[in-house]
């Protein structure tokens, strides 16, 4: 019945959209909500990091950086100039843009493997460059902040507005923003991937040479994905600001990093669902495994190593494998789209 | 191949040869070599486990960076559990100096130049007057061709893996014997150690090492003026300069793409 992959994505968007409105009347734990919320932020990178890395095939490893700038954006524009945060959000999703296509024109000239090097240092440096400044730029009552906020970061910059409205019960409130959120990112990339931009990006990824030669311009296109996926990553670092009300350095942390990227692999390079699943299957298993928090690092070290060896298609790609390995050819082959996709 | 474990790798030599020293209470030059080996069994290990099963196959550059990233973490995470998170103070290391006029020259500080330029001088006439190291140029250009000439590939990979594990686990000791072990203690080093290769242009020995030394006493120039803090973001900035202005690095030659 339902033929087009496009249809079909939307269809399983919305279905699990309408489930997930449906938790917070069935279980008001604020563990659960709260614990849900920071899964719609971490969805939302991955799926967008997915269009650059994946879908795109570009290796960058400034997403989180990205991620970092939305937040810190966010932190400044109602700290300083006391904007309201929706409307810092919406701003700092847009200044995330704009520096995500310097970072692109500087990088996307190198290739492959060498675009990820150059992007970490880039992470790197903002880190360092946040966390050793120690010039005074303000001195509120608490003391001396610099303009970046220093190795402190920036609190008490104004929250949603939840709390006025629901009370105690404010974290409902942004469980369903972060539920918005991840629906809006999630239609996007659908969008992106089926239309007439992913089949460029796939082209560019494939064979380049052949892409090249049919007149497809690699820095446009590729600037265009930056630009693009840095949108909703900004506002996701915006909305992870407004809902812990607290911006640090530890947004640069090369340990998120691994955990987000783990997160992408282990769910399956360049498919529509795999980031989602990914990220639900690690933020499960990360929650089980506090337990023994000084194994983490071994077993996300593990996980990633594993799955890109074991599972080169991640875990949504594994029904595919297995359809494969015994011979059969698999009933409904998931890419390429038709050409006039209907989005 | 990159190979995000590397910097593990420093770390291991580093802490190898100072638990051969303390614990086992062996000399210095032994202790290098045990650290050495640990290295190349490391890099034969990666080889093994990660990129044996994965070569031939679809996006191996891509596998083989994230691959590695996981490796590199798993390896720091057993130092930081078997050594603890404290600094520690390299063993190995020379005392005393001499004086050349006003300026002391530590012993240490030459024994690391000296072994360096060794080391590079070996490796640079092993890639090119070699087979080995034709066999090894030749894998890097176009693995497919290489194989089709019949270059043992798989063999090459762990040759190199166990090369510059062993390398690696060299420089460890050097770069810690200044500045002291820790678990992480490899990741600048090897971030640095990239982008000198990318301004140099990939597979280029000789460049790479004249890059390097321009980036340190750039980067020395610039702590000088301008404070420690900037002088990293300075000189990226820089090199960033560079790539827009020269992509395929100063002394690489552009790159002619065949379909």
């Amino acid at each position: 019945m339902i033929r087009s992959p496009v249809r079909r994505d939307v269809v399983i968007a919305l279905v699990l959209f309408l489930l997930m409105l449906a938790v917070p009347l069935l279980t008001g734990t604020r563990y659960v909500l709260t614990q849900l919320t920071v899964f719609f932020i971490w969805a939302v990178v991955a799926s967008q990091w997915n269009l650059v890395l994946g879908v795109a095939g570009i290796f960058s490893l400034a997403q989180m950086a990205l991620f970092a700038v939305g937040a810190y954006a966010t932190a400044m524009l109602a700290y300083y100039i006391g904007l309201m945060l929706p409307a810092a959000m919406l701003l700092a999703a847009l200044v995330t843009v704009g520096v995500s296509l310097v970072i692109g024109f500087a990088c996307l000239r190198l290739k492959g493997p060498y675009v990820a090097l150059l992007t970490l240092a880039i992470g790197q440096v903002m880190y360092l460059l946040v966390v050793n400044d120690t010039a005074c730029f303000t001195t509120p009552a608490s003391g001396c902040l610099p303009l970046f906020g220093g190795a402190r970061g920036f609190s008490r910059f104004g929250d949603l507005g939840f709390r006025d409205l629901f009370g105690s019960k404010w974290y409902v409130g942004h469980y369903y923003t972060g539920l918005v959120l991840l629906l809006a990112a999630q239609l996007f990339c659908i969008a992106i991937i089926h239309g007439p931009l992913g089949l460029v990006f796939r082209g560019l990824r494939d064979n380049p040479g052949l892409a090249l030669a049919r007149g497809v311009s690699r820095m446009r296109y590729q600037l265009w994905v930056f630009g693009l996926s840095a949108f909703f990553t900004g506002l996701a670092g915006a909305f992870h600001a407004a809902h812990f009300g607290v911006v640090g350095p530890t947004a640069f942390a090369f340990a998120m990093l691994l955990f987000i990227l783990a997160m992408i692999v282990v769910g399956g390079l360049g498919t529509t669902w795999g980031p989602l699943i990914g990220a639900a299957l690690l933020m499960w298993a990360d929650e089980g495994l506090r337990e023994v928090s000084d194994w983490r690092e071994i077993g996300i070290g593990l996980v990633l190593a594993g799955c890109v060896i074991l599972f080169p298609k991640g875990l949504a790609g594994i029904r595919f494998r297995f359809s494969q390995g015994r011979g059969q050819k698999p009933d409904a082959p998931p890419a390429p789209p038709p050409h006039t996709s209907p989005v | 191949m990159l190979n995000m474990a590397q910097g593990g790798l420093l770390a291991l030599g580093g802490y190898i040869a100072m638990w051969a020293m303390q614990a086992m209470g062996w000399p210095a030059p032994l202790a290098a070599l045990a650290a050495m080996a640990a290295g190349a069994i490391a890099g034969g290990l990666i080889f093994v486990a990660a990129a044996r099963p994965m070569l031939g196959g679809e996006g191996f550059e891509t596998r083989i960076f994230i691959a590695t990233i996981g490796i590199g973490l798993m390896l720091e995470s057993a130092i930081l559990k078997t050594f603890g998170p404290q600094p520690q103070a390299q063993s190995l290391k020379l005392e005393g100096g001499i004086m050349l006029g006003q300026v002391n020259l530590p012993w240490q500080n030459v024994l690391i130049f000296v072994t360096a330029l060794l080391m590079l001088v070996l490796v640079a006439g092993m890639l090119n007057r070699s087979r080995l190291g034709r066999a090894i140029r030749a894998t890097s250009m176009n693995r497919d061709a290489a194989q089709l000439m019949g270059v043992p590939i798989r063999r090459i990979y762990l040759t190199i893996l166990m090369l510059s594990g062993a390398l690696a686990a060299l420089s460890g000791i050097m770069i810690s014997s200044m500045s002291g072990l820790l678990p992480n203690m490899g990741a600048d080093p090897m971030l640095k150690a990239f982008i000198i290769c990318v301004v140099a242009g990939l597979g280029n020995v000789p460049g790479a090492a004249l890059t390097a030394f321009a980036i340190g006493m750039l980067e020395a120039v610039i702590q000088y003026i301008f404070g420690v803090q900037y002088a990293f973001a300075i000189l990226l900035c820089l090199v960033i300069a560079v790539l827009i202005w020269r992509p395929q690095g100063v002394f690489g030659h552009k790159e002619v793409v065949r379909l």
